[in-house]
C-alpha cells in the first residue's frame, strides 16, 4: 500500500527526516512513536503533501504510484486522508457542506455520479451517532466552537465518511479524556479493513490499548530506530525513549 | 480637470433645464445645488475621504440625464414575496412594472406629482463627503418618496432602480425619500441593477428620516454592469430610540463609491451597518460611512467584509463622531479587507473622533490574505484550490450576508455572489 524509502524531509532549511524507510501493507496498522522532536507531525504533513516541507531525497510509492508528484488534493482523491493533531476552525463553511464537497471530489476523480444528497446525509447521521456527536454539528462551521475533543471526534467522522485507502491520523489521542478516546478509537476500529491501511502517529502507549498495531516503529531524529509487534509500545512505555535515542546517532 | 468638468456640467444642465420636472426637485433648489457644488468643486482623489475612488470615470460620463426611457422591458428578478414593487429605469418610474403598495404606507413618484407634492428632504448640507448629492439634486429627473403611517406591523417595499442598455453614455440620479413617522416599521429592499453593459453614470441620494421609535431594515444590493460609474449618498437623521439597520452589498459597477452619512440625533438611536463588497476585474469598491453621535446613549455598529481580486481595489473608512453631547455612547467597527490577487488593493479605515467622556467605543480592522492553514485544510479533503478559495471568501462575507433576515432575499444573493466568484476564469480575458 504504502512504502516510503530513505526519506529526507528539510524544514525551514533544517533536515528532520533523514533517511526515514518505512512499509505498510494493505490491510495494517502501523503506529509510529518516538520522542517530541523526532520527525514524528513531519511525516505525517510530508505524506499529505503540506507546503513547507521540501524532499531533498527518497521515493514515496502509495499504490504503486509517485505519491510525492501528486498535489495535496489529489492525494486526497486517491484515498489519503490526513487526521489533524490540531484540526483547523472554518465559520462561514459549513461541516455538511464540506464533507459533501470532498465526497463528491473524490467520487468525480473516480469517474461516479454525485453522491445522491438524501442517502449521504442518512449515512452522514449514521456515522455521526457512531462518533457520538450532535447532529446540529452538521449545520455549524467546520470545527467552528468545537472543544478539543469534538475536533478530533469531526476528524474521524470525516474519515469515515471518505472511507481513505490509507489514513494517517497524527496524534488524533492528544488532548482526549479516557471516554472520548473510546469513541474515536471505536470509530478507527470500524474502518480497518484488508484493503485499507492505518498509521497512528503518537507518543503514548495509550491508544494502542484500544488500537491494536499489526507493527510498532519507533522513530528517533528522523529514522526509524527499531520496528517491532505491539509489545514494542508496552516496552516503550515502561523503559521511555532514552535506550533508543543511542542507536539513532 | 476639476474646473473644465464644472464648466462641462453647467453647460450640460443649460441643455436639459427646462426638462427636468420642478415636482421632484425646485427648479431654484436646482440651481443653488449646482451652484454649491460649483463653490466646493468635485470631489479629487487628494481628499483624504475620497482617496479610493475611482473618479476619472467622471470624465468621461455624460452629466444630463437619459431623458426618454426606452419601452424595452427590463430583464427583472422575481418578486419578493410580501413586498410592494417599484421599478425605475434610467431614473425613472416605470409604472407597468411595478406592484403598488396597500394602506399604510403611501409610496409615491414626484414626477408625476402634483405641484402640492413638497420635498420633504431639507436641501442638504453638503459635507465634503457627501457633495455628489448636490449633483443628483440638480439633474434628478424622479422620485420615490415612501411614507409610513400604519403602526400595524412591518411594512415592505422594494425599490428596483435599472440602468438600461439602451442609455450608452447614458445618466440616471435614482432618488428617494424615506419617512418613517413615530413607531412605524419598514423593511425596505433597494436593488441597483443594469441591463446589459452599457457605460453609464448612476447617482443616486437617499435620504432617511426615522422619526422616534421607528425601526428601518434597509437593504442595499448594488449589481450594476461592469461598466457603470455608480455614485451614492445616503444621509438619515434619527430620533430617540429610532433604529437603522443597514445591510449593503456591492458587487457590481466599474466603479462604486457609496457614502453613507448617519446623524443620531435623538438619544437611544442606533445605527448597524453591514457592508460586504467583492471587487474584481478592475473594479473599485469604496465606502465612507460617517456616523456622528448627538445625542446621549447612542450606538454604533459597523461591520465591513471586503475581498479584492485580480487588479480590483477595495476601501472602506468608518468614521465615528461623538459630540459633546453624547455621553453614554456605544460604539463598535469590525472592518476586515482581504487581498486575494497579487494586484489587487485594500484599505480598511476605522477613525474614531470624540468630544466627550463616558464612551465605550471599539473597532478591530484586519487586511491580509486568505488563512494558508484553512486552504490547506480543505485542500487536504480532495476539494480543488480554486474551490477551496472560493469557499474561504464565501466565508469571510458571510458575516455579514448572514445577517439577511429575508431568507428569500439572502439565497439569491448568495447566489450571485457565488456566481460572480465563478468567474475569475475569464479574468484574463477582460484584462487583455
Amino acid at each position: 500500500m504504502l512504502k516510503i524509502e530513505n526519506l529526507h524531509v528539510t524544514v525551514e532549511g533544517k533536515e528532520i527526516l533523514k533517511g526515514l524507510t518505512l512499509e505498510i501493507p494493505a490491510g495494517e496498522v502501523h503506529a509510529v512513536m518516538g520522542p517530541n522532536g523526532s520527525g514524528k507531525s513531519t511525516l505525517a504533513h510530508v505524506l499529505s503533501g503540506r507546503p513547507g516541507y521540501e524532499v531533498t531525497g527518497g521515493s514515496v510509492t502509495f499504490q504503486g504510484r509517485d505519491l510525492l508528484s501528486l498535489a495535496p488534493e489529489e492525494r486526497a482523491r486517491e484515498g489519503v486522508f490526513l487526521g489533524f493533531q490540531y484540526p483547523v476552525e472554518i465559520p462561514g463553511v459549513n461541516n455538511v457542506y464540506l464533507l459533501k464537497a470532498a465526497v463528491n471530489a473524490a467520487r468525480k476523480h473516480r469517474g461516479l455520479p454525485e453522491v445522491d444528497a438524501f442517502e449521504f446525509l442518512t449515512m452522514v447521521r449514521e456515522k455521526m451517532r457512531l462518533m457520538r456527536m450532535d447532529e446540529s454539528m452538521l449545520s455549524r462551521g467546520v470545527n467552528e466552537g468545537f472543544s478539543g475533543g469534538e475536533k478530533k471526534r469531526n476528524e474521524i467522522l470525516q474519515m469515515l465518511v471518505l472511507e481513505p485507502r490509507l489514513a494517517v491520523l497524527d496524534e488524533t489521542d492528544s488532548g482526549l479524556d479516557i471516554d472520548a478516546l473510546k469513541v474515536v478509537a471505536h470509530g478507527v476500529n470500524t474502518l480497518r479493513a484488508a484493503d485499507r491501511s492505518l498509521v497512528l502517529v503518537t507518543h503514548y502507549q495509550r491508544l494502542l490499548d484500544y488500537i491494536i498495531p499489526d507493527r510498532v516503529h519507533v522513530l528517533v531524529q528522523g529514522r526509524i530506530v527499531r520496528s517491532g509487534d505491539k509489545t514494542l509500545a508496552l516496552e516503550l512505555e515502561r523503559r521511555g525513549y532514552d535506550w533508543l535515542t543511542g542507536e539513532a546517532a | 480637470m476639476s474646473t473644465a468638468l464644472l464648466a462641462r456640467v453647467k453647460d450640460e444642465y443649460g441643455s436639459v433645464r427646462d426638462t427636468l420636472p420642478p415636482s421632484v426637485v425646485a427648479t431654484e433648489r436646482r440651481r443653488s445645488a449646482l451652484e454649491m457644488l460649483c463653490a466646493q468643486g468635485l470631489p479629487a482623489t487628494r481628499e483624504e475621504n475620497w482617496r479610493y475612488t475611482n473618479l476619472r470615470v467622471l470624465e468621461r460620463v455624460r452629466f444630463a440625464p437619459t431623458l426618454t426611457p426606452t419601452g424595452a422591458k427590463p430583464e427583472l428578478p422575481a418578486p419578493l414575496e410580501g413586498f410592494s414593487r417599484y421599478v425605475f429605469v434610467d431614473g425613472v418610474l416605470c409604472s407597468s412594472h411595478s406592484i403598488a403598495a396597500e394602506a399604510g404606507i403611501s409610496v409615491r413618484s414626484l414626477r408625476a406629482g402634483a405641484a402640492e407634492v413638497r420635498l420633504e428632504s431639507p436641501p442638504i448640507p453638503a459635507l465634503p463627503e457627501t457633495r455628489l448629492a448636490l449633483l443628483n439634486e440638480a439633474f434628478a429627473t424622479d422620485a420615490a418618496a415612501i411614507r409610513v403611517q400604519s403602526l400595524a406591523g412591518m411594512q415592505r417595499v422594494e425599490l428596483v432602480f435599472i440602468a438600461s442598455t439602451a442609455a450608452e453614455m447614458g445618466a440616471s440620479y435614482p432618488r428617494v425619500q424615506v419617512t418613517l413617522e413615530p413607531g412605524t416599521r419598514l423593511a425596505l429592499v433597494e436593488r441597483h441593477l443594469s441591463t446589459g453593459d452599457a457605460a453609464n453614470l448612476v447617482n443616486c441620494a437617499v435620504h432617511v428620516d426615522l422619526a422616534e421609535g421607528s425601526r428601518l431594515t434597509h437593504y442595499r444590493l448594488q449589481q450594476t454592469g461592469l461598466r457603470t460609474a455608480w455614485f451614492d449618498t445616503l444621509e438619515a437623521t434619527l430620533a430617540k430610540d429610532a433604529r437603522y439597520e443597514i445591510l449593503a452589498v456591492s458587487t457590481g459597477g466599474l466603479t462604486a463609491r457609496s457614502t453613507v452619512h448617519v446623524r443620531l440625533a435623538g438619544s437611544g438611536a442606533e445605527v448597524a451597518l453591514s457592508a460586504a463588497a467583492l471587487g474584481d476585474r478592475l473594479q473599485s469598491q469604496d465606502t465612507f460611512a460617517l456616523t456622528e453621535h448627538l445625542a446621549p446613549r447612542t450606538r454604533t455598529e459597523q461591520t465591513f467584509r471586503g475581498i479584492a481580486s485580480a487588479r480590483a481595489r477595495v476601501a472602506f473608512n468608518g468614521k465615528v463622531v461623538v459630540r459633546e453631547t453624547a455621553r453614554g455612547t456605544d460604539s463598535r467597527q469590525s472592518l476586515r479587507d482581504l487581498l486575494a490577487g497579487p494586484e489587487a488593493e485594500i484599505d480598511v479605515r476605522p477613525q474614531l473622533e470624540i468630544h466627550t467622556d463616558e464612551v465605550r467605543c471599539a473597532h478591530g480592522a484586519t487586511a491580509g490574505m486568505l488563512d494558508e492553514t484553512m486552504l490547506f485544510y480543505l485542500l487536504s479533503r480532495g476539494l480543488s484550490p480554486e474551490v477551496a478559495q472560493r469557499l474561504l471568501k464565501w466565508a469571510f462575507l458571510e458575516d455579514v450576508v448572514s445577517r439577511i433576515e429575508l431568507p428569500d432575499l439572502r439565497r439569491r444573493i448568495e447566489v450571485e455572489i457565488a456566481g460572480q466568484m465563478s468567474e475569475a476564469a475569464s479574468l484574463k480575458e477582460l484584462l487583455g
